[in-house]
């Protein structure tokens, strides 16, 4: 340990000089697997690399709240993989797509449990985001020389946010249909460009054929990748400017990121993997009767994560409609972007930024509170996944 | 800072012991983790390549009396066929042989090489595949190219005045 000690603490934390990370030299081994180590070390410095960071020391105080991003990451990873595995057996056309699920879920060895990991994986990445989004702004760790990377984060939210939308039209069924009906309206409200903007977003009139391969196309390539690329410059950045410690510095060394804090990482990647997996065993993701765009009896309801907005837009008279649709989710995305610039306290500490932590906590229980509302307010569940749904698809298509 | 780590080395001593059994830790979890994820991943997209074979089915493909002794012809048949989350119906074709002495031989018509279709020269009286260039006679046997063995032959009888073929 006196060993360790003294290598964390030769090196700044956080890194001053702003050059570029390095990586680090290896000592050399003997025998064939350190000859092919060296091999490739020596034309791509990867496992020097690795090494930095993982030897990457890590402020005093940080701890089990810094374990977000890496869950968050790894829900990310995981629902690319189970989506990728879906995508095998689905097919995005009105006459096929609610067909393809019904058979995943059920005539597929294991197919209720991946679905069911891809859907409630999607609420476990909602719900950890969110987490993630709230420690980053109560430890103020958004502030010099962290802005692009908080700003990097919430282009990632968004697209966290795309994600939602464009998956849950997917599944073709009632509550798919007549959300995309409703969230795509939301972009009629838009000024000027509004009924453009909506016949674009639905590729006609109407949500058929093309919204659904539109959606897909989104969903499995332009999405992922735009994921791809903010994940990368997010850590990059959080490796170049190294993590934010606590609010109030703590005394003692730093500690490498290996094995002390990936050990905490790993514990809550475990614990939430193995609810997200007992989710997936115990509770069959839903599956509505086949879209009917004349069904009157369904009550068209979102998922919970947009609830909070589904409620903001029973509260706006028809004329102030726009509000809600457009100018108060517009408010709230501006702000997070100019929240580092709107906080001009040189501190992080909450205690002095007294009106950002106010305005924050109001927009958090307002959020909280709508989506509650929408939560509790919910109506009878209506016959999810009945035997009838065969006889709906020829009716309705 | 240098004091600050030697006090903090003082309030949670730490050891190489620790550090080993955190990084057998790490490495265990994230291991258990990723195989209990990526285990019934695999085990749903490779279901499809798991399903148990039925037997064959028989299939009246021609009226016997429609086939000449010596005769060598192309039939194709429909099958509904259960296909993913769909039932569709599927095409197939079958060489049937009339040998002189009677009997009837039914041949799959991919070739064993690759899987290509082959196709019956009338004039050579001699199965050629397109892609690489095997070649059979009328009675299915290699003659020349690269595939392994003859044309798969399939079961065929003959039963109220049809010929039957049981798929493979």
């Amino acid at each position: 340990m006196a060993h360790l000690i003294e290598k964390t603490t030769e090196k700044p934390t956080p890194r001053s000089d702003g050059k570029p990370e390095r990586g680090v030299e290896l000592p050399h081994r003997a025998g064939w697997v350190g000859a092919v180590r060296d091999w490739i070390e020596e034309r791509t410095g990867l496992f020097g690399f690795i090494k930095h960071h993982l030897d990457e020391p890590m402020p005093p105080g940080v701890g089990w709240w810094q374990t977000l991003g890496n869950l968050l990451l790894t829900l990310l990873i995981f629902q690319f993989i189970t989506g990728f595995a879906l995508a095998m057996f689905y097919a995005p056309t009105p006459d096929h797509a609610h067909e393809s699920v019904k058979h995943i879920t059920e005539n597929v060895p294991l197919g209720a449990f991946i679905r069911g990991l891809h859907h409630w994986g999607s609420s476990f990445i909602m719900l950890v985001v969110v987490l993630h989004i709230l420690r980053v702004f109560f430890w103020g760790a958004y502030k010099k020389p962290r802005e692009l990377t908080w700003l990097v984060g919430v282009a990632i939210f968004q697209v966290i946010l795309a994600f939602a939308f464009t998956g849950y039209l997917l599944i073709w069924d009632q509550k798919a249909y007549w959300a995309t009906v409703v969230g795509t309206r939301f972009a009629s409200t838009v000024p000027v460009i509004g009924e453009w903007l909506m016949h674009f977003l639905r590729g006609g009139k109407e949500v058929g054929a093309l919204t659904l391969t539109r959606f897909y196309a989104i969903h499995i390539m332009l999405l992922p990748v735009a994921l791809v690329l903010l994940t990368a410059a997010h850590l990059y950045l959080v490796r170049r400017l190294h993590i934010a410690g606590p609010v109030v510095p703590q005394k003692g060394a730093p500690q490498p990121f290996y094995p002390y804090q990936l050990f905490r990482d790993a514990v809550v990647v475990l614990v939430g993997m193995g609810l997200l997996m007992t989710c997936a065993l115990l509770f069959k993701p839903p599956l509505y009767p086949v879209a009917d765009p004349s069904g009157t009896a369904f009550t068209p309801r979102p998922e919970w994560y947009f609830l909070g907005l589904y409620e903001l837009l029973k509260l706006m008279p028809p004329k102030l409609e726009v509000l809600g649709t457009v100018v108060i989710p517009g408010l709230v995305a501006i702000g997070m972007i100019l929240l580092p610039w709107l906080d001009r306290s040189p501190s992080r500490h909450p205690a002095y930024r007294k009106w950002v932590i106010d305005v924050g906590l109001i927009v958090i229980f307002l959020i909280g509170t709508l989506t509650l509302k929408g939560i509790l307010s919910e109506p009878p569940e209506v016959i999810p996944q009945s035997t009838s749904v065969s006889s709906s698809t020829t009716g309705s298509r | 800072m240098r004091s600050n780590g030697l006090e903090y080395q003082q309030q949670q001593p730490d050891s190489p012991i620790r550090r080993r059994v955190l990084s057998w830790l790490v490495g265990l979890i994230n291991l258990g983790v990723i195989v209990g994820f990526i285990a019934p991943v695999l085990g749903f997209i490779s279901s499809p390549a798991r399903r148990r074979r039925e037997p064959g089915e028989w299939v009246p493909v021609l009226n016997a009396h429609e086939l000449k002794p010596g005769e060598t012809r192309a039939v194709t048949y429909s099958l509904m066929v259960k296909d993913g989350y769909t039932t569709a119906e599927h095409r197939y074709s079958v060489y049937l042989y009339h040998r002189s002495d009677g009997t009837i031989l039914a041949f799959d018509p991919s070739c064993p090489h690759l899987g290509c279709r082959v196709e019956f020269k009338e004039r050579k009286q001699r199965y050629v595949c397109p892609c690489h260039g095997g070649v059979f006679d009328t009675e299915g046997n290699l003659v020349s190219g690269p595939p392994p063995t003859g044309l798969t032959k399939l079961p065929v009888r003959v039963d109220g005045g049809k010929i039957w073929i049981q798929r493979v």
